[in-house]
């Protein structure tokens, strides 16, 4: 039973959280390879941010595979190769590809949130969309845009 | 190369997006949800769960009220400032859209919402407005896993949204 006292006649009662937590997963996954464009695009004094970022989209990753095994659910594999939805040639596009990775999390966890079930995910979602959403902050800050802060990280405008 | 770059952050993140504003956007479904008709069981709220939105409402009211009373007091932070506060509104509103009967409170329509910062002096201006957003932020967090279905993907988009706020008034 969920912890909102709601019970169910499927197999899982968690089945649409778990959905959602396998789209939270494969945006760590596209995370974790796409900070390796990144970094690359940028001079190594200022890929300090990027280490950190990796490590906590990576951090995330690992929790969210170990927490799907536990309900006996199939963790999504990353994919082999991503294609990059602009070209990353100048630090200007790499801290706007952080962008894109920071906001696609953001929605990933915001929808976790609204699919999650069990409260113990809803604390794990809201940490995981506000670390999201303040690095998305310093990339937009990087990448040039204004204004740096959004209402609503990981929601229509 | 191929994948989530171009799946889950594209086309399958604005499907969500839709699902989300679909769920998000008006107040019949909600209304309807609360009062046990048809409608998403993720969106059914309880009446503490009424209340806990409507205190949530009056956090915002007192934040919006508090980037006025700092704008007042030292003009020259309209610059950060102001975008920040339009952003607090845009939040307030829709928060109001998502609980249930509310409106605006006595507090917020004076203007005079209880910050307790009746007088800010301009120095200290904008230190105090970044610890009313902290505040802000801390109780949406709070709140927000107590909900289910769109009002805490709201609560909870909110909070981050404050968080990010918060660092550009230090």
């Amino acid at each position: 039973m969920a912890d909102d006292g709601t019970t169910s006649t499927s197999a899982s009662p968690t089945a649409a959280e778990d959905a959602a937590l396998q789209e939270a997963l494969a945006a760590a996954h596209a995370a974790v390879w796409g900070y390796g464009v990144v970094g690359a695009a940028l001079p190594a004094e200022a890929r300090e941010p990027v280490v950190a970022a990796e490590r906590a989209h990576q951090d995330l990753r690992d929790q969210l595979t170990a927490l799907l095994t536990s309900r006996q659910a199939d963790p999504v594999d990353d994919e082999g190769g991503y294609a990059l939805p602009f070209p990353v040639l100048s630090a200007g596009d790499a801290a706007a590809l952080a962008v894109t990775l920071e906001e696609g999390a953001s929605v990933a966890w915001t929808w976790v949130l609204d699919q999650a079930t069990e409260r113990s995910t809803r604390e794990l979602a809201v940490a995981a969309l506000t670390a999201a959403e303040l690095r998305a902050v310093g990339w937009r800050a990087q990448a040039g845009r204004t204004p740096v802060t959004t209402p609503f990280p990981g929601l229509p405008a | 190369m191929s994948g989530p770059l171009s799946s889950p952050l594209g086309t399958a993140v604005f499907s969500r997006r839709s699902l989300l504003a679909a769920a998000l956007a008006g107040t019949a479904l909600l209304t309807a949800a609360c009062t046990g008709s048809d409608g998403d069981a993720a969106d059914a709220v309880t009446p503490e769960q009424v209340d806990q939105l409507a205190a949530q409402v009056q956090v915002q009211e007192q934040l919006v009220s508090a980037y006025d009373q700092a704008l007042a007091a030292d003009p020259s932070l309209a610059a950060v400032a102001g975008p920040l506060a339009e952003q607090a509104r845009a939040q307030l509103e829709r928060l109001r859209a998502a609980a249930p009967g509310s409106t605006p409170s006595a507090a917020a329509s004076t203007g005079a919402a209880s910050t307790g910062a009746a007088a800010v002096e301009a120095a200290g201006a904008r230190s105090w407005l970044r610890t009313q957003v902290t505040a802000a932020a801390a109780a949406h967090t709070a709140a927000c896993p107590g909900f289910t279905g769109g009002r805490a993907a709201l609560l909870g988009s909110i909070a981050a949204g404050l968080r990010g706020q918060q660092g550009q008034l230090a």
